[in-house]
């Protein structure tokens, strides 16, 4: 048992060493875990924010002008000024998500009492942010042209409510895509350095050699991840704490204790899952390209994107049995914004172990079959 | 032309090691030259210089008269130039048949098919592979493989043939052949000059030339006789290590102790009737033997006759399909460590970290076979020093010649002084003096520290030197006994000419060699045009890389099914048509009003009503669960105000944040249901005069605003990126890995016909992959197609282009595979997904994020897929687009071809 554990740690320093070797590897981790995280998360959500908006005035009205006035950041970018035909043609080129055409006599109508109607052309090719950007933008045009046709007095509904959002007070998804991404990272990165690290040691023959010696299969498969999530962990827990946190300004509710705990379960899930699809190719070849679609899938449908509930039945079965991204997503959601402790979380956790344990006891029983 | 190749003060540095110091050279032409001298004396990088295939660094290189240092000479010379480098078929590919490897090889040439198919059936006929032409190389013996890279070489009629150690690790028998071989060709090509390098001295005794070479110098020249005379020896191993500078007291020579004998031990080795069979192929058929302790055991026979697999099986590392054997009487099992601690094992091929150093190697392999700590450290440092590793011991073992990364495998194989020692062709490619003081080693080991040698090799020298020796062929032993017996068994003068009138007595029927070898050197070439040799050499690669990816069933279903499984799990899977969001109601109030406006929420699909809660804890805890999205609190009084026509207190909604999309999601429709129902009970008691405004919404584009329709067009975005670029990433890179990247350097290829070539098989199976996907997405998700399909089919081919470009371009940068995928993977997957308008519009995207986007082709792909499909668009409306992707596309290929280097460092 001992001299299994020293196996172990001596195979894994071999393998921190082959890392640190490959300096295009090094520096596309560090990328990975600073930039792309900032980038990504600053960059890329599908929260109504600076949506970008035109409006075709045709009243020229104080109202009009009032709403224009309105529309603004954070939700929306100060809209463009078109005319009908500019804007059909802007927004066909996509460069508009929503156009807002306010019809001519629109104040005097509404002064008279008349019918009026004001359309709202949402770009409905941009399917996360068209639905929600104009049931936004909607609430925004009732309540000027009501407070502007009624002036100073108070809401006068009879319905009133208080709004809060649990966790996450503003609703930014800057503190959910950086988590996210990080996890996307994790993905990536263990998939490919495990089943590589196993591929490569297969192509160069280097892995008969070591079993020649007395060292098991298990402590060859164990090492490789151990290394290679050693180094993936450490890097996302550091850009958590220092990209994300830090630099960020992202609040983390939870325990951090309890998310490294659960992203090192998380971690070695990935690893023995990349191992798994290794031991299924002969080369680089197969693996790169059976790997890819296993990393697509696993990060986009992951929860963390879009949301599970709204897959398919059973295309939710097959996602939670299949990929422990599925269980990391909620347990980090959990931890990190509901401060949820452990007791919350274990279901999560166990199901993590039981993949890893499924995917290794695979890679362990085509060990020999690998060989040969 | 008097001499074929002239040096003049060449040196050459690997960082600050000397290679060649100061050489000056000149090689006569019309002859069979040899280069003579131990491992890592500069003889590889000589030839390399000469070939072209190595960066000249300083001094003058003419070879057949022009200057090596010049590009367009060099482009000249590469018709006329041969070169096969070190390594068995290491220039070749093993999946294609005999026929296939050399029709590439006559491509590259340029040589239309007639003139290749005359050549071909000429060459085999020549080699006597005429019978295997169908066999693909991988599956060739070591000798055939050689013979083959011989025909590979001779295709084009070559000027110069630059032969790198032709003849390492290949069987005594092979080996007569191949030098038969050349002397046939020789004797009709009389022009052509040969260049060899050698570790055989026996085989240096027939060239007509040599130049001996130690320590980056040329130490002799002149013919064999004129260094014979010159040493004052018999043969030319001797001359050759008396012309070495010697160090006080070396040894010189091989002596074999008797063994004592010990009866009734128990035998350290035993094999009863081993078989193992690979499918229908028998590798080894019913091998027994008994080796006992403190034995040497020769095992001698042809390229892949068994041995390397019988060796396997008693190591543990096989399974065998029958038979057993037994290690110091013991049973041998899979799992047996202690059995494993007996042993040590060196294989045929290169089998160490090239990640670790020398003494990193030692100290892991002195750390897995738990050398106490405490003995750790002299026992690495004894084994460096003995096996004279110490001055390499920081050095990476990729960077160091074959001998002497062999002496490191046999240091790793010995260090935890096992007493069964199974080595698998230690000595291949070793020099003569290296190797006599492997022996030496070997030798101490067995009588003085009683270890059993099991040992396989080529050298007839060395098999005399072995206690009993086997000999094998075709997965069965033909004879076992000491050498002198064998030898007078036969009738035989020497145990060579034994050991082959045993193997030739089998191989007659399978390997015989040709009796009249019809070999016309006047072949009537008609000189195609410059054009049509470069889309010659264009075609070669294409064709090869086609059959490649052809024979790799997995990469290829993979390749085709990858994109359909992805497009149809994301097509489904990736919806943002919110519904049953789970929502829960504290109703303090229960009046008809509070029923009615819950009414509403569970009226409509979008919400999904959960068990009723009653205090903010419980809402708590059903969020940190993630069970509970939207929870709303109606407070007593409302309907009773409501009912009196007064404000009603707050109602309070709390929806969680944590997922944000959701969240919003939530709160939109949530604000919306209570606005209506506000509006209804407004109009209903007639409390308020409502205002006639009205506000629609029209979803353009997409009408029944579903996402698949959305997602279905940038899932081609994304899919038609990474797919191919993995493809086509390890398809430069694989070469640099296996070897096969000589045949790019030492031929006239041109760097772009080489990576145009390579790309075209993936551009057609990328292409293929869009047509596949947007049939699914008409048909089975039902996205409706109002723009050009034509146009989008030709976006789509542009768009392909760039990105098994882009793959290419990171595969030419690259130095292994594994760092090729991993970077093309990661470079590709965050732009693509994140800043390419899959989730995210472009147009939303924050300034840095839009630029890394649009540095990418998907961002410029995306519109014109969602446009031709959803908004009519036709090529007027995308041909700017396409332009940016065309510009891609010679980007890539622009970056690709600076990264690429047709010479070695």
């Amino acid at each position: 048992m001992l001299k299994s554990l020293s196996n172990i740690l001596r195979l894994t320093v071999k393998e921190l060493r082959a890392i640190r070797g490959d300096l295009v590897m090094v520096a596309l981790i560090l990328y990975v875990f600073s930039a792309a995280v900032w980038l990504v998360s600053d960059a890329g959500s599908t929260e109504v924010k600076d949506l970008s908006v035109a409006v075709v005035d045709e009243d020229h009205s104080p109202l009009s002008a009032r709403i224009i006035d309105e529309i603004r950041a954070p939700l929306f970018e100060p809209p463009a000024l078109l005319s009908p035909r500019e804007a059909a043609s802007a927004q066909t080129d996509g460069d508009y998500v929503l156009v807002v055409s306010l019809p001519p006599d629109l104040e005097r109508d509404l002064r008279r009492g008349d019918a009026v109607e004001i359309q709202i052309l949402a770009d409905a090719t941009a399917v996360a942010f068209a639905g929600n950007g104009s049931s936004f933008m909607t609430q925004l045009l009732a309540d000027t042209v009501s407070d502007y046709l009624a002036p100073g007095g108070e809401s006068d509904d009879l319905v009133n409510v208080v709004f809060r959002s649990r966790f996450n007070p503003n609703m930014t998804t800057r503190w959910f895509t950086s988590v996210m991404q990080l996890m996307n990272n994790v993905t990536m990165l263990m998939l490919i350095l495990s089943g590589a690290s196993l591929i490569r040691e297969r192509e160069r023959g280097t892995i008969e050699h070591v079993l020649v010696m007395p060292v098991r299969p298990h402590e060859i498969v164990l090492s490789k991840i151990f290394a290679t999530g050693g180094v993936i962990l450490m890097a996302s827990v550091l850009s958590l704490v220092i990209v994300v946190q830090g630099a960020m300004g992202v609040p983390i509710a939870g325990s951090l204790t309890l998310y490294v705990l659960g992203a090192a379960i998380y971690v070695i899930s990935m690893g023995s899952m990349g191992l798994m699809l290794a031991s299924f190719t002969h080369n680089m070849g197969q693996f790169g390209l059976l790997t890819i679609p296993v990393i697509v899938i696993m990060i986009l449908l992951s929860g963390g994107i879009t949301p599970l509930e709204s897959m398919p039945g059973w295309l939710q079965i097959v996602m939670r049995t299949i990929s422990p991204a599925t269980h990391f997503v909620s347990f980090a959601q959990s931890v990190l914004y509901r401060g949820a402790g452990l007791d919350l979380v274990i279901g999560q956790l166990a199901a993590m172990v039981a993949m890893s344990l499924i995917a290794l006891t695979l890679v362990l029983a085509r060990f020999r079959k690998i060989l040969s | 032309m008097e001499h074929v190749a002239r040096l003049n003060a060449v040196s050459h540095r690997y960082k600050a090691v000397f290679a060649l110091d100061d050489v000056t050279l000149d090689i006569p032409a019309g002859k069979v030259v040899g280069l003579i001298g131990p491992d890592g004396v500069g003889k590889s990088t000589l030839l390399g210089l000469i070939a072209g295939v190595r960066k000249a660094q300083t001094g003058e290189i003419a070879v057949l008269d022009r200057d090596m240092r010049d590009v367009r000479a060099r482009s000249a010379l590469g018709a006329r130039i041969a070169y096969m480098p070190q390594g068995l078929g290491r220039n070749l590919y093993p999946t294609l048949s005999v026929r296939e490897n050399l029709d590439f090889f006559g491509r590259l040439f340029g040589q239309k098919h007639a003139e290749r198919h005359e050549r071909i059936a000429m060459l085999t006929e020549a080699t006597g592979l005429a019978p295997f032409l169908d066999r693909p190389a991988g599956k060739l013996s070591g000798g055939m493989k050689q013979k083959l890279g011989l025909c590979a070489a001779l295709i084009h009629d070559p000027d110069l043939l630059i032969l790198d150690e032709p003849t390492t690790g290949v069987d005594p028998l092979s080996r007569r052949q191949f030098w038969e071989l050349i002397d046939r060709i020789r004797a009709k090509l009389t022009g052509m000059s040969v260049l060899v390098a050698t570790a055989y001295m026996e085989e240096a005794e027939r060239f007509e030339w040599l130049a001996a070479m130690n320590d980056g110098k040329v130490i002799a020249t002149g013919t064999p006789e004129e260094i014979r005379a010159q040493a004052g020896k018999a043969t030319l191993e001797e001359a050759f290590i008396e012309m070495l500078p010697k160090e006080e007291g070396e040894e010189v020579g091989v002596t074999l102790r008797p063994r004592p004998e010990k009866d009734g031990a128990v035998p350290a080795i035993e094999a009863f009737d081993l078989v193992k069979r690979f499918g229908d192929f028998t590798a080894v058929d019913h091998v027994s033997f008994t080796i006992p302790e403190g034995e040497i055991f020769g095992f001698l026979g042809s390229n892949g006759c068994g041995k390397s697999t019988t060796m396997k099986m008693l190591t543990g590392l096989l399974q065998p399909t029958e038979g057993r054997s037994k290690l110091f009487g013991e049973e041998l099992e899979n799992g047996d460590m202690a059995a494993r601690r007996n042993i040590g094992y060196m294989s045929q091929a290169f089998s160490l970290y090239a990640e670790l150093t020398v003494r990193q190697n030692l100290e892991l392999h002195a750390k897995l076979y738990h050398i106490p700590p405490e003995r750790r450290a002299a026992r690495v440092r004894e084994v460096l020093d003995e096996f004279e590793l110490t001055d390499v011991a920081g050095a990476m073992p990729d960077g160091l010649p074959l001998g002497i990364r062999q002496r490191l495998q046999l240091a790793v194989a010995t260090i935890h002084e096992p007493r069964i020692l199974i080595l698998d062709e230690p000595t291949s490619g070793v020099d003569p003096l290296a190797r006599d003081a492997f022996w030496r080693k070997l030798i101490s080991l067995s009588r003085d520290k009683g270890v059993t040698i099991f040992i396989s090799t080529h050298f007839m020298n060395e098999a005399e030197r072995c206690d009993r020796i086997s000999l094998m062929h075709a997965g069965r032993v033909l004879d076992v006994g000491a050498p002198q017996e064998l030898t007078e068994r036969r009738g035989a003068a020497t145990l060579e000419e034994a050991f082959i009138a045993a193997l030739e007595g089998e191989a007659r029927a399978e390997n015989a060699p040709p009796e009249t070898a019809s070999l016309s050197a006047e072949m009537a070439v008609a000189a195609p045009n410059a054009l049509h040799r470069a889309a010659s050499r264009l075609w070669a690669y294409t064709a090869r890389e086609t059959l490649e990816l052809m024979r790799d069933p997995i990469r290829m279903f993979f390749a085709l099914a990858g994109p359909i499984i992805l497009l149809i799990t994301m097509g489904f899977g990736i919806s943002f048509d919110v519904d049953k969001l789970s929502f829960a109601v504290n109703d303090m109030d229960r009046t008809p009003e509070s029923r009615r406006l819950i009414e509403a929420f569970s009226a409509i699909p979008q919400f999904d009503q959960q068990a009723d809660y009653d205090t903010l804890e419980a809402v708590d805890r059903r969020m940190e669960r993630g069970d509970l999205t939207l929870a709303m609190e109606i407070p007593d009084g409302f309907g009773k105000a409501l009912h009196q026509g007064q404000k009603a207190p707050e109602i309070s909604l709390w929806v969680d944040g944590s997922m944000p999309f959701r969240g919003e999601t939530a709160e939109g429709y949530a604000l919306g249901l209570l606005t209506q129902f506000a509006h209804d009970l407004a109009t209903e008691t007639g409390t308020q005069a409502r205002s006639n405004l009205s506000i629609s919404t029209r979803y353009l584009y997409n009408q029944a605003f579903k996402s698949a329709h959305a997602m279905v067009p940038s899932m081609l975005m994304l899919i038609l990126m990474l797919i191919p670029a993995i493809m086509s990433a390890i398809s430069v890179v694989r070469e640099k890995e296996t070897g096969t990247i000589a045949n790019f350097r030492a031929t006239p290829v041109r760097k772009v016909e080489f990576l145009v070539g390579k790309q075209l098989p993936y551009i057609v199976i990328a292409w293929f992959n869009f047509w596949v996907l947007a049939g699914l997405g008409l048909w089975i998700f039902g996205v409706p197609l109002y723009g050009s399909l034509p146009v989008l089919g030709l976006a789509a081919l542009f768009y392909v282009i760039a990105s098994t470009g882009f793959g290419q371009l990171m595969s030419s940068f690259t130095r292994t595979q594994v760092s090729a995928v991993f970077a093309t993977a990661v470079l590709a997957i965050i732009p693509t997904v994140n800043f390419s308008g899959l989730v995210t519009p472009v147009s939303t995207l924050a300034p840095m994020g839009r630029m890394l986007g649009q540095s990418f082709p998907g961002a410029w792909f995306q519109p014109i897929s969602i446009g031709t499909f959803l908004k009519g668009f036709g090529l007027g409306d995308v041909a700017q687009n396409i332009l940016v992707i065309a510009a891609f596309c010679l980007i890539y290929l622009t970056l690709a071809v600076l990264a690429l280097r047709k010479q070695e460092a």
